[in-house]
């Protein structure tokens, strides 16, 4: 790890001119990716812009919304009893994530803004657009086990690994965002952004932007959720695919229907045109499978990853079976 | 406490002043950040701190009370919490079993909170309390986790038994510890290599169970 | 033979809480990388970026440069390790070949092979600073596919050499037997390469506290082989060398070689003169010490219809470097494990561009037990018949493979206590039809075995002036709780509670003492420890003189300091008068303890069955272990806990062998891709379900005086295919080559 200025700004203000001036800087908040990656040398900022400690940690609720402020912990978030009412499908989410200490370390906004785990990204010895634009896309013909069924270019084909960031497109979350030029609201899915041709850019965000909360709205999605993390041990491990579903449901009937996919693109994947096909229809697993199937038109797999063809609308009707309860 | 590397050594509050070290921290480029920042760098220089050594500039002042001693010290700010203990205060109770979040076995408590240690810059926790396995007992008085852990051989190796045990603790003051289920769910983030989890979840239970305070 | 074990009413066979148990959970605990030492430095190491070639050039301006940097070591400057030049081809265990010499010359044998040290005065610096070492390479064409060079397998040099070499082929009746019988099968499995990953990182503190004496703090199993190893390399006496390993962080076999970052450590305390703290990342515990080889198999089997086998052919190829013949025993237990007239069995290895493997848990058995067990179920299910009667019609009572009978053998035992356990009453014989909602249920079982390998070894007792009796030995203490046992021992021997016995390890000066490994220490260790206090005793009744004359030895009772006799309590003699007897000197002896002819005569081993129920999700593929039932006949267990914690152990790594673990390398580069914690998925505390241990707890007496065999290999060989076999069961999809993970299922 290379040695690095520290500053802790007390005011979102300070923090924001400071790393809008230096293009080196990072902020850092929970550190448990960014330090994960600066001892590896994947990442190495000369100044790192201390947030943890800025007033932006508060859970508030008002006009039917929640307002998350970046630097909450995702412990106190999960934990949270209003989340846990309100927002199950948010809870299940996080608690998904990492391990319990990791939770007590990682903030909302750090969760969202996670970079990839393709080991090409972490290997310094190896060629990753993302890290190092031009090097090539080593996980295009090679060990994609991983990798992206959704939205993929020639350059990139890793995956957002936040199980928080599922639920929250899912949900219709708005970041709240400072920068040099001001505050902007930017909606879920538009934070993250597909590789194209500059894999090296996760996000929307501008230079010296700085997420200072998330509004989740609550929505009638309070009891027939459910997120579905398919990994390979039991816990504490990334995604093999992940799916987040949430349905409003009258007499069996679903009035209302949200769904997303982790582990499968470049950006949390909400899964619009398979909402639709949800709504009106009766919770059965026939719906169920028939929505999937829209959820998967146009995926496409590479040497190591074609099990996601068929895991994906497998952990769909999962998801949906386990939200409803329909055996 | 044995310090070998002495520009590394914690300073005691006793010791003698040193100019160079204050003119130092006055001069360098940091304090361009005085405008918008009152971190620990500038509150060093302002402060005054003793230093029985001239540190090089890149080092930051940090205050820190570890198992209910406090400690002034002053480290590069890359220097992580785990580093920091096991390194420079030799309380290696704490373990370094991946460098990267992924086995537990630096677990630590930060103001009551477990976390890892190893992914936590020492610069970060200003001003906390952190409580590692050395800091758990009570004098001769075993904490009950410790006592249970060695009952019902929750170990073999012993190097993740620290972490488990701080990470243990935790699980049940936060509240995680009601089932079997839930132990192992909110253990998992401490892995155990020797595989003793059946072990370790049954002393957890008997704490949990045990009505003792932990 | 002797029909009584040794010990009756004593500690030995207790549920004793461990001995170092205290430090443990106090963090008092000190692992390799925890001594502190005056003037102490820390170093890093810089892995090749290439698989294969040579260094063209490494420019090391800019990491000496760097604030704080001591040295910076490359194949360029380095002093010269005079062994290095004599060690050619050593052709001994644990690998045949030429180890690795490290910074000798520009030669890239491996991907992340150890290029260039860095030492600077913090642990920050020193690991900056290797980040600035630049390298130039020139590639040449590398191998490490396993499966593109088939072609290059071979039979080891061992096995060439001597035809009766374990790993040479055999075979037992007809060639391929297994093909005249009416029900045959043939299969092939595979096995990933899997890594140790103990959770103590490969640590070492190196100090040169002369030019010529040499200390080691170093995570390894066999300290005195460690001692030999070095004070060969560095051309100085053994006693001139001294390596403590007081606690060892789990190991797991890799440390029973001993690997170039251990010289890259002393080689650099010794170019700055001061002691050298190196610890290892967790990505270079994938490439720089060891790992369980990637390894192919065949199996041809076949039965009659009512279930007697007519022969079985094992074929197992192993990857090894292309520096060293690494060995194990895959194919062994084809030849003994069932009663069948045609065994066939061939070994081979197939050397790669990648760092050498070592042995782990149960080495090359678990390997072979994968395919030997998952092939005996599927011929059970091709027969038709339950998988637990099917292997009793093929029982053994003798060892096929000799003829000799075993010194003891309650299998039986084990899988009548197992299946108990499990229920396996409950389990269908059709594949697939036994439902729990979404998930289906399947039950399954494995044998393994592994030889109960006594060797010799010395131990040292000393009787303190205050009645405390310490013993010490060069073993190690991995994790099995190889201290508790011992003290439970000698307080037997000696006839004193296990408060007043003291048991020492891990120390070179100590007593000889083999590596811990090969599930032996309990039987070699532990008999030299009963011999020693016995030799204590008749040490203490001699000074005695004519107190005790009229009785013998073993007779002695030692009570806090005085002596007296088990059946004359007014013969006594205070431990104080002996010391005055023994010239002042308190009272010691070393003994050694070997093992007779009775391996002329006998086959020894010891036994385990697995039992698991399964749950695999119908959709998602995820397979659960819901419940496993460990057995063991392991002779006599001298403490429950440990011995039942071990097997949980076993178990829980069968679990991560079956389900979750292998290691992947991209062919292209030659290199890992799946090297830390979160890619290699070991099992976490979720995937362990309840596990029950059962012991037959039946001494044997032919192996050693206490009855004891061996845990830590059973523990896990077995398990896997277990849980493979239960898989299959549960789904009716055969997956022969591991890890089962979701993919395969759905």
């Amino acid at each position: 790890m290379n040695q690095f200025q520290y500053v802790r700004p007390s005011k979102p203000k300070a923090a924001i001119d400071a790393r809008a001036k230096d293009q080196n800087s990072q902020f850092i908040a929970g550190g448990t990716n960014l330090l994960d990656l600066m001892k590896r040398g994947v990442m190495n900022p000369e100044r790192l812009i201390d947030i943890s400690r800025l007033p932006l940690d508060k859970l508030e609720r008002e006009n039917n919304t929640f307002r998350i402020g970046s630097m909450a912990l995702n412990a106190t978030v999960a934990d949270d009893k209003q989340v846990l009412e309100k927002l199950p499908l948010l809870a299940q989410a996080l608690n998904a994530g990492a391990s319990a200490q990791l939770r007590n370390m990682a903030t909302i906004g750090g969760n969202m803004l996670q970079r990839t785990r393709c080991p090409y990204f972490y290997d310094t010895a190896l060629p990753c657009n993302k890290r190092e634009p031009g090097s090539g896309c080593g996980a295009l013909e090679g060990y994609n086990r991983m990798h992206a069924i959704f939205g993929f270019s020639d350059k990139c084909i890793a995956v957002h690994p936040s199980d928080m960031s599922v639920a929250l497109v899912a949900l219709d979350a708005t970041v709240l965002v400072s920068g040099p030029k001001g505050d902007r609201r930017i909606p879920f899915g538009e934070l993250h952004r597909l590789p194209g041709d500059m894999p090296q850019k996760d996000t929307t965000l501008e230079p010296g932007e700085l997420i200072t909360a998330v509004e989740v709205p609550e929505g009638p999605f309070t009891k027939n959720v459910h997120y579905l993390k398919v990994r390979e041990r039991a816990s504490y491990a990334f995604a093999l695919v992940s799916v987040a579903a949430a349905l409003q449901l009258e007499n069996n009937i679903i009035k209302d229907a949200r769904l997303a996919m982790g582990g499968v693109a470049h950006k949390p994947w909400r899964l619009t045109e398979a909402e639709k096909s949800l709504v009106g229809k009766p919770a059965t697993e026939a719906t169920f499978q028939a929505a999937a199937a829209i959820a998967m038109q146009g995926a496409k797999a590479f040497k190591h990853n074609a099990y996601k063809l068929k895991l994906g609308p497998n952990a769909i009707v999962q998801a949906l079976k386990n939200a409803t309860n329909v055996a | 406490m044995a310090d070998s590397t002495p520009d590394s050594k914690p300073e005691n509050p006793e010791c003698g002043h040193n100019a160079t070290r204050r003119q130092f921290l006055k001069q360098s480029s940091v304090l361009t950040a005085l405008a918008f920042t009152p971190g620990p760098v500038v509150q060093a220089a302002a402060a005054e701190w003793d230093e029985k050594i001239a540190a090089p500039f890149e080092k930051v002042g940090l205050k820190l009370a570890v198992n209910g001693k406090n400690y002034k010290l002053s480290v590069e700010p890359r220097v992580t919490l785990l580093d920091l203990l096991r390194e420079q205060l030799h309380l290696t109770g704490t373990k370094k079993g991946c460098d990267y979040g992924q086995c537990g076995a630096c677990t630590v408590h930060v103001d009551g909170k477990r976390v890892n240690s190893c992914l936590a810059l020492a610069v970060m926790q200003d001003g906390r309390e952190i409580t590692t396995i050395e800091g758990l007992a009570k004098g001769d008085d075993l904490h009950p986790m410790q006592e249970a852990f060695i009952k019902h051989d929750g170990f073999q190796c012993g190097y993740c038994t620290p972490g488990q045990i701080m990470s243990a603790v935790a699980c049940i003051r936060e509240g995680k510890a009601d089932s079997e289920g839930e132990i192992r769910e909110f253990m998992s983030g401490n892995i155990c290599r020797c595989g003793a989890y059946p072990n370790i979840v049954a002393a957890i239970q008997e704490v949990k169970t045990g009505g003792q305070k932990v | 033979m002797n029909e009584q074990p040794l010990f009756k009413d004593g500690v030995v066979g207790d549920r004793m809480n461990r001995v170092d148990g205290r430090l443990k959970v106090t963090g008092a605990a000190q692992y390799s990388a925890e001594y502190q030492l005056p003037g102490l430095v820390h170093g890093f190491l810089v892995g090749s970026t290439i698989a294969k070639g040579r260094i063209k050039s490494i420019d090391t301006k800019a990491a000496e440069r760097a604030p704080g940097v001591l040295a910076v070591i490359t194949h360029v400057n380095s002093i010269k390790v005079p062994g290095f030049a004599n060690r050619s081809q050593p052709d001994e265990p644990p690998t045949a070949g030429q180890p690795l010499r490290v910074f000798h010359d520009e030669k890239i044998l491996f991907n992340d092979q150890p290029i260039a040290i860095v030492v600077a005065d913090t642990l920050e610096r020193a690991r900056y600073a290797a980040g600035l070492v630049k390298t130039q390479y020139e590639a040449d064409q590398h191998a490490t596919n396993f499966n593109a060079h088939m072609d290059r397998a071979k039979v080891p040099a061992q096995a060439k050499k001597n035809p009766k070499s374990p790993q040479a082929d055999h075979d037992r009746g007809q060639v391929d037997g297994y093909k005249t019988a009416p029900v045959k099968l043939e299969m092939e499995y595979v096995i990933p390469t899997e890594m140790h990953n103990p959770m103590e990182l490969q640590s070492i503190i190196a100090h040169w506290e002369a030019p010529d004496k040499l200390t080691v703090y170093d995570k390894v199993q066999a300290v005195k082989g460690t001692q030999r190893a070095f004070a060969k390399d560095w051309g100085i006496p053994e006693q001139n060398v001294k390596v403590i390993a007081t606690f060892v962080g789990g190991a797991f076999g890799n440390g029973l070689h001993n690997w170039p970052h251990e010289t890259a450590a002393i080689i650099a305390a010794k170019t700055v003169n001061r002691p050298v703290k190196l610890v290892l990342t967790r990505e270079q515990m994938f490439t720089m010490v060891g790992y369980r080889p990637y390894t192919w198999q065949r199996i041809g089997i076949g039965a009659t219809p009512d279930g007697k086998l007519v022969g079985i052919t094992h074929e197992a190829t192993g990857q090894t470097s292309t520096y060293e013949d690494f060995t194990e025993s895959t194919v062994q237990q084809t030849r003994m494990m069932y009663q069948s007239p045609n065994i066939s069995t061939r070994y081979r290895i197939l050397p790669l561009d990648i760092s050498t493997p070592i042995w782990m848990r149960g080495p090359g058995e678990a390997t072979g037990a994968f395919a030997l067990e998952s092939a005996m179920d599927e011929l059970a299910h091709a027969l038709n018949l339950d998988p637990m009667e099917f292997r009793l019609r093929n029982y053994t009572d003798t060892d096929p493979d000799n003829g000799k009978p075993w010194s003891t053998k309650y299998l039986k035992e084990c899988y009548q206590m197992g299946a108990e356990r499990i229920g396996w009453k409950n389990r269908q014989m059709q594949p697939g039809t036994n439902k729990q909602g979404d998930w289906l249920v399947g039950y399954g079982m494995g044998v393994g075995t592994f030889g109960a390998n006594r060797g010799s070894a010395k131990a040292g007792a000393r009787m303190l002036a205050n009645g405390t009796v310490v013993l010490q030995s060069a073993t190690t203490d991995i994790g099995p709780g190889t201290g508790t046992v011992m003290v439970q021992l000698a307080a037997d021997a000696l006839g004193m509670p296990p408060e007043k016995v003291r048991f020492e390890l891990g120390n070179s000066l100590f007593p000889d003492a083999p590596s811990q490994g090969g599930s032996a220490t309990v039987n070699t260790v532990g008999s030299a420890v009963v011999a020693a206090c016995a030799a204590l005793k008749e040490k203490l009744y001699q000074l005695a003189g004519s107190t005790f004359s009229a009785a013998k030895p073993a007779d002695i009772v030692i009570k806090g300091t005085q002596l007296s006799l088990a059946n004359n309590a007014s013969a006594k003699v205070a431990y104080a008068d002996l010391i005055k007897q023994n010239n002042g000197q308190e009272v010691a002896v070393v003994t050694e303890s070997k093992p007779g002819n009775e391996r002329q005569k006998y086959s020894m081993y010891s036994f385990s069955v697995h039992f698991v129920e399964v749950h695999v999700h119908q959709l998602t593929g995820e397979v659960r272990v819901k419940k496993m039932v460990a057995c063991a006949d392991a002779g006599t267990i001298v403490n429950h806990k440990t011995a039942g914690n071990q097997m949980l152990g076993g178990a829980v790594g069968g679990i991560g062998m079956a389900l979750t673990e292998g290691a992947m390398i991209d062919d292209r580069f030659g290199r890992y891709v799946t090297k830390d914690l979160a890619d290699y998925h070991v099992p976490v505390h979720a995937d362990a379900p309840a596990i029950e241990v059962a012991f037959v707890d039946k001494p044997d007496l032919i192996v050693d005086p206490m009855g004891t065999k061996g845990i830590g290999e059973i523990a896990i060989i077995g398990a896997a295919p277990a849980i493979a076999n239960a898989v299959f069961n549960a789904t009716g999809k055969r997956i022969r080559e591991l890890p089962i993970t979701p993919d395969k299922l759905i």
